[in-house]
């Protein structure tokens, strides 16, 4: 992620990050792109969260 | 004379023959908070005035021959996000240092009808997920074993104070591994409960769907004792489960013939390489349990990073959620590690959070699946001994995948137990795991690989 596309997200949610901060959060930003591309993938219809209260069983 | 050291089964049994009072039991650990805990930093707020007044209450009544049990006397710990009538339950936070909650988790409750003493409030990571922090209003907590070391987290308090002896048990929570990553890096036994044995009212939230709150102690059998006081139905907590709770102590018969163990070992042989020291000790571990009966098979799951990605994108999307308003409002108020930690969460859109719960059940299924012919699965509780405390990162959690987040995704019970020490005397453990309220047999087999091994002999110099 640039250091343009952070700010403008953290602008969208509204936090106040300091400055010193921007650029090391930018540079983990790929942390969430790696691990958010392994769940788009397509998934068989079972999947799909109404079944996932399924526990506690009790 | 108390000993240095006792277990919660060992003072019990004292406690119950009039051979120790617990106003004897609470004097000596309250002596050695102030003997050591400047160096460990594991309580953040210690309430001795009213431990001594419970102490003394206890010792009245196993006077008067009203002994209500194994945890009548003890004194404990708590976290400090479980919240405590007219006593503040900060979140080791800035933003809820005034916070004083008009009464008691549900689970505080339970341990005080069980006749357990609070001595205080314990550290944690910042609303029990940013740590280790140093720029928060207390120290994050230090390893008894090295205090250069981290002591895990975020039931860092716990983890600190338990080893150490300043209390015989303590309460954690888990949400991706923060009551056994705390017991693995500080050698304790720490269970993560079936989600919704134990009530989470009261408990100050990480993420709503992966919490679980537990407890910490020295023996595998000090956790059967808090667990039992800990468990049960509570209609305040909507996950809660309305079932019978099992008497946990009596499942612990040392026996393990017979029970077939799967043994995950790809999670920590090359999706999260652990180091040689933690690959042996488990190999020795499975090794033990085959001697014990234990039928012991390797198996494959998906990919650790698989279940990192759907557990860590709840996790983040859901704590997100709570904690959002205040981020907006005074973000800086928040520590430097949860806030930025936050600020990558805020990237995460809502379709992402809608594919991790769907990919959730798929791996729910996956275990289930797994452990048809299975009574547990073992694996690594973490990738090494104790790392020195200023090399953990920022964005740790994510730049590895966890060990432990796979049960948390799947509501598992699931357990670290200490299987050796490294060349320095840093304590190695693993994982054992059950079936979703099952948490007797994953206790069973912890106790039986306690008995046969020696680790529950050796405690931390100080």
């Amino acid at each position: 992620m640039t250091r343009a596309e952070l700010d403008a997200a953290m602008a969208r949610l509204g936090l106040a990050v300091p400055e010193g901060e921007r650029d090391e959060i930018a540079a983990a930003a790929k942390y969430i792109a790696d691990m958010t591309a392994l769940l788009r993938k397509p998934r068989p219809v079972g999947a799909e969260p109404a079944h996932t209260p399924a526990f506690p069983e009790g | 004379m108390v000993p240095e050291y006792l277990t919660i089964t060992e003072a019990a049994a004292l406690i119950e023959k009039k051979e120790m009072s617990p106003v004897e039991l609470v004097e000596s650990r309250l002596g050695r908070v102030t003997k050591y805990d400047d160096r460990l930093h594991s309580f953040i707020r210690l309430t001795a005035d009213q431990a001594r007044a419970a102490a003394k209450a206890a010792e009245s009544e196993i006077a008067a021959g009203r002994y209500r049990g194994p945890l009548h006397g003890i004194p404990i710990g708590l976290k400090d996000i479980y919240e405590t009538g007219g006593i503040p339950t900060t979140g080791h936070s800035k933003v809820m240092q005034d916070h004083v909650p008009k009464a008691d988790a549900f689970s505080v409750a339970r341990l005080r009808d069980a006749g357990a003493i609070p001595l205080g409030k314990l550290a944690t990571h910042e609303f029990a997920f940013g740590g280790p922090s140093f720029d928060l209003p207390w120290p994050p907590a230090r390893n008894p074993w090295d205090t250069s070391r981290f002591t895990g987290g975020s039931s860092s308090g716990t983890g600190a104070s338990v080893a150490a002896g300043l209390v015989l048990g303590g309460t954690g929570s888990d949400t991706g591994g923060s009551i056994r990553g705390p017991a693995a890096y500080c050698g304790l036994a720490g269970i993560k409960p079936t989600y919704g044995l134990i009530s989470r009212a009261g408990i100050l939230p990480l993420a709503f769907s992966l919490d679980h709150a537990g407890p910490m102690a020295w023996t595998t059998e000090d956790c059967a004792i808090m667990l039992q006081a800990m468990a049960g139905h509570d209609p305040a907590d909507p996950a809660s489960a309305k079932r019978a709770i099992p008497d946990y102590r009596a499942a612990l018969t040392g026996d393990v013939k017979g029970l077939r163990i799967g043994l995950i070992r790809h999670f920590y042989s090359t999706d999260h390489e652990a180091n040689a020291a933690t690959r042996d000790a488990i190999d020795s571990a499975a090794k033990t349990y085959e001697g014990l009966g234990c039928s012991v098979r390797e198996i494959t799951l998906s990919p650790l990073a698989e279940w990192a990605a759907c557990g860590v994108t709840i996790m983040l999307s859901e704590a997100f959620a709570i904690h959002q308003e205040n981020l907006r409002k005074r973000f800086t108020d928040y520590g430097e590690i949860f806030r930025d930690r936050m600020a990558l969460a805020g990237l995460i859109t809502a379709g992402d959070y809608v594919q991790a719960v769907r990919r959730r059940r798929e791996l729910v299924d996956e275990l289930d699946n797994a452990m048809t012919n299975l009574d547990l699965v073992m694996t690594a509780a973490a990738p090494s001994e104790a790392p020195k405390i200023e090399e953990v990162g920022k964005f740790a959690t994510m730049e590895k995948p966890s060990l432990t987040i796979p049960f948390n995704v799947t509501g598992s019970p699931a357990m670290s137990v200490c299987c050796g020490f490294t060349e320095n005397n840093l304590p190695l453990s693993f994982q054992i795991v059950g079936k979703r309220f099952d948490d007797a047999t994953v206790l069973r087999a912890a106790h039986a690989f306690e008995q046969a091994t020696p680790y529950r002999g050796k405690r931390p110099s100080l």
